[in-house]
């Protein structure tokens, strides 16, 4: 579904370059959850923001479907976003003034869907979420972990194909944080959702089915959970976490 | 650093980043000024007797002005106060203490005072000669720019800034001296209250403010001023109700049509809406209240220049005009102040008869229903005085055909006087109607030519009619002096028997003199109600502006996401102008749809004939919503470009 091709991302001036991402290539397949792990400034943001075509990379291509993103206008880049990609943020990024219900809403009206059906879709969407009994709530009256599944929502209502989780776990409390990547995990095993999920939390990362660490703006390493179990997967990313050094305290 | 430094850094910044309140508070200064200085101008005081009330009226509206602007400065100050609270917490934590933090506030604000006060009396000096050259060209004099400085115009200036300031400075002085470091650092997360809270409350006060909005507004309307009162006590508890119920009442009606809610940008629009609503719908009425005064006091200006220039445009037909109550009366004394110091062109002297039937009045009073008459019967001219009054007035001779009268009448009696198919017997004479003539001949008054209308007949079917009144009108080579007027009311005191009640009243006009009373009466009435108005709508709108401003990060954030929603950049621009125009366009609805039709009842209230023209209601009404729509607009303008330039991604 996804390619990256030997990105490369270059900051600041002409005497001060900084290199956020160095060559990185990976494919994410359809109806993958691939988790990105890095300590902070390793490059995970800089690469989720690429794929989401806000910002621009320097060199290398994103493919996605076959399609090179750079060479989409403007227009075509916003067409791009809100028919093909979803996200979740760690801070949520819910509209205070728009109920839960007209938040998941909003994603289709962008969408330019019809307006008459919006409304079930929504209802939907919530059932499968169990969000249902807060859809008329605003954001401030619900909990941090019912955010995050408003969040995921939105994402997913829409149709979009790939959805990018920005730390999702980040401001949530432990059992929160289960609950969410369990239904993460039910949304990519029962509805098909492919997930590319960044995160410095190890115990998020063993969710996914798939792990890659980032280090300096490179791929450094590449876990395959198979078929073990979560535990094992998690205990085997806290070795490779050893094995990077200084950075296990950055991660975990 | 030292805290003189830090306050001046700070001064500077507060002027920049709140520029559109910076730059209120200059015109603000500018506006005192220039309004002060009017006040101690001798050389604006002295150009006509009624002048003298301009002191008293520029001071009563001023008293007006400063509430207004202090209320401005002290809702900004402790807006940028609450805004500030974390930089002024985190001057408490490392040490200093709340009397010297209240007092950098204090000076950084008073720099920023005194920095708009500076600016704003050069300003304002450019204003005054502005109004000076208005009031000279009222009264007919040429201008020469000439740049004063009016040192008791600055000080009156720097008394009301001082007032202005110091009470806003004192409140938030006594705030931050009292303030902890928590309550400094967490003031911006605290909601602002809601006032109203149940669904169903708010429901129940939208309807019943409604219902007391249309009933304010007929009541205002009633004349009576008692009722009037209680009428503009309903418009404002409508505005209240109003604002403070819509926020409920708005997401109601778009949850019951779900289609329509997730329409175009509906959502992103009306929620935007209803949260603005629910947090400042107490400010919003306020301002709402505000904008309908402004609209009323510049209608209202218009309706009085209206009435001014429409009154003395008839009065004012004739450079000298002496009308004689008493038929047995001669124009005698008159007549020879006339000749011995004022040189005339032409005159006429002539009477006005009563042509022994009312037909045409009684025509009248069934045909329109504003008629108001003196006359109990018909008043005529003859033809031949017609035609000399005519010359005199320096209008085109007209022909009276045999067997027909004229009419010549105010605007408003032509239509149904060309209608009027009645012939005129006069004694042996039967006449037909003729042609109307419309021309200002002074037809306002009791002892005038007519009221609103006079018929014209042959110089021969006057044989036996009574006399009215007579009259002396004349056109003179230099306009009637001020002293020569006086000169000639002083003959007609002499005239009058104290003694007893006063009878005949004789009626001298001139055509300086009712100039120059429109010239005063205009810069006493309409200058501060344009004062008012001014000061109204500019504080309004920099309050809006502000409120509007500090939403800059949230509208950040909102369209940041949208981005990575999928919006495009002309879709985000697009939804940004309607929230903008549904915020700015919400309090100024509602004195739209009060302020109209007060002020076209207003200008419908002076007697027929006068609001005609350019001073005709309608044209009253859309010249008072272009000039309050022309300084709103400069406030939106401002606020626009600022805000998409910094709310929309690159």
């Amino acid at each position: 579904m996804l390619q990256i091709q030997n990105i490369e991302k270059y900051y600041g001036s002409r005497n001060n370059v900084t290199r956020a991402l160095d060559r990185v290539s990976f494919d994410v397949e359809d109806g993958e959850f691939l988790a990105i792990m890095g300590a902070s400034g390793s490059g995970k943001t800089t690469l989720l923001n690429c794929i989401s075509t806000i910002d621009t990379i320097s060199a290398g291509k994103i493919l996605l479907d076959g399609v090179n993103i750079a060479d989409l206008c403007e227009r075509d880049l916003a067409k791009f976003r809100r028919e093909r990609l979803g996200f979740v943020f760690q801070d949520f990024n819910l509209l205070d003034t728009l109920t839960i219900e007209e938040n998941i809403g909003l994603a289709l009206s962008i969408n330019h869907q019809n307006p008459g059906t919006v409304q079930s879709r929504v209802r939907e969407v919530a059932g499968k979420l169990g969000i249902t009994d807060i859809l008329s709530r605003f954001p401030y009256q619900v909990s941090g972990g019912q955010k995050q599944r408003t969040a995921c929502a939105r994402a997913i209502v829409a149709g979009q194909s790939l959805l990018l989780a920005d730390e999702p776990t980040g401001a949530l409390d432990s059992r929160s944080s289960r609950n969410l990547l369990e239904m993460m995990s039910a949304m990519n095993r029962e509805m098909g959702v492919t997930i590319l999920m960044v995160t410095h939390d190890a115990y998020s990362a063993g969710y996914a089915g798939r792990l890659l660490f980032l280090k300096d703006g490179r791929v450094f390493n590449e876990l395959l959970r198979g078929d073990r179990g979560r535990a094992v997967f998690y205990h085997e990313i806290l070795d490779v976490l050893a094995a990077m050094g200084g950075d296990i305290s950055d991660v975990i | 650093m030292t805290l003189y430094k830090l306050s001046l850094r700070n001064a500077r910044r507060q002027a920049r980043d709140y520029l559109i309140y910076f730059v209120t508070v200059v015109l603000a200064a500018a506006l005192l000024y220039s309004f002060n200085a009017l006040v101690f101008s001798q050389e604006i005081i002295t150009l006509s007797e009624g002048m003298n009330m301009l002191p008293m009226m520029i001071a009563m509206a001023g008293v007006v002005v400063v509430g207004v602007f202090g209320w401005l400065v002290a809702y900004a100050t402790k807006f940028m106060l609450l805004r500030r609270g974390r930089e002024l917490g985190t001057y408490l934590l490392i040490g200093l203490e709340n009397r010297q933090v209240a007092r950098l506030f204090f000076l950084e604000n008073l720099a920023v005072g005194g920095g708009a006060l500076a600016l704003g009396t050069v300003l304002g000096g450019l204003l005054y000669q502005a109004f000076r050259a208005i009031t000279l060209t009222l009264f007919g004099l040429s201008y020469h720019f000439a740049f004063g400085f009016s040192f008791p115009a600055l000080g009156l200036t720097i008394v009301c800034f001082a007032f202005i300031y110091l009470f806003a400075l004192h409140r938030s002085r006594r705030y931050i001296r009292r303030a902890n470091i928590c309550e400094l650092i967490y003031f911006d997360r605290q909601n602002e209250g809601v006032v109203i809270r149940t669904g169903r409350k708010r429901r129940w006060i939208f309807t019943v403010s409604l219902v007391l909005g249309a009933v304010g507004a007929c009541l205002l309307m009633e004349g009576d001023a008692i009722v009037g009162v209680i009428g503009a006590g309903s418009l404002i508890l409508f505005l209240f109700g109003f604002f403070l119920s819509s926020a409920s009442e708005v997401p109601a009606f778009f949850d019951r049509r779900p289609a329509r809610k997730y329409r175009g940008r509906n959502l992103l629009v009306f929620r935007t809406l209803t949260s603005k609503l629910a947090t400042m719908g107490v400010l919003m009425a306020v301002i709402s209240m505000i904008f309908t005064a402004t609209l009323i006091s510049e209608g209202t200006g218009l309706v009085f220049r209206g009435l001014f220039t429409g009154r003395a445009a008839d009065t004012a037909c004739f450079d000298l005009f002496i009308s004689i109550d008493d038929p047995e009366r001669d124009h005698g004394p008159y007549l020879d102040y006339v000749e011995k110091n004022i040189p005339v062109e032409q005159s006429v002297q002539y009477a006005v008869y009563l042509s022994g039937s009312s037909a045409v009045r009684d025509y009248l009073t069934s045909s329109i229903s504003y008629y108001y008459f003196n006359f109990y019967q018909d008043p005529v001219l003859r033809y031949s005085d017609y035609a000399a009054l005519r010359l005199v007035a320096g209008y085109r001779p007209v022909e009276l055909k045999e067997g027909q009268y004229l009419f010549h009448c105010m605007t408003y009696l032509e239509e149904p006087l060309r209608e009027y198919g009645r012939s005129l017997q006069m004694g042996e004479f039967t006449l037909k109607p003729g042609d109307v003539h419309t021309e200002h001949l002074s037809q306002s008054g009791g002892i005038t030519n007519g009221r609103g209308y006079i018929l014209v007949v042959p110089d021969e079917a006057v044989e036996g009619l009574a006399v009215n009144h007579r009259t002396y009108a004349a056109r003179t080579a230099r306009p009637v002096s001020q002293e020569q007027y006086d000169a000639l009311h002083g003959l007609h005191n002499d005239r009058l028997d104290w003694s007893g009640p006063v009878g005949h009243v004789d009626r001298i006009t001139t055509r300086a003199s009712e100039e120059t009373e429109v010239a005063s009466q205009t810069v006493l009435i309409v200058f501060p109600l344009y004062y008012l108005a001014l000061a109204l709508t500019m504080t309004a709108a920099a309050i809006l502006t502000i409120q509007q401003f500090s939403e800059s990060e949230r509208y950040r954030r909102q369209f940041a996401l949208l981005q990575k929603l999928g919006m495009d950049r002309r879709e985000m621009a697009e939804a940004l102008r309607v929230q903008f125009a549904v915020y700015y366009a919400l309090p100024a609805v509602p004195p739209v749809l009060i302020g109209v039709p007060f002020i076209l009842h207003l200008a419908r209230l002076p007697e027929p004939g006068v609001m005609v023209g350019m001073s005709s209601p309608g044209v009253i009404a859309a010249a008072s919503l272009v000039i309050f729509f022309l300084i709103y607009a400069v406030y939106i303008l401002l606020a626009y470009t600022s805000l998409k330039r910094n709310v929309l991604p690159a």
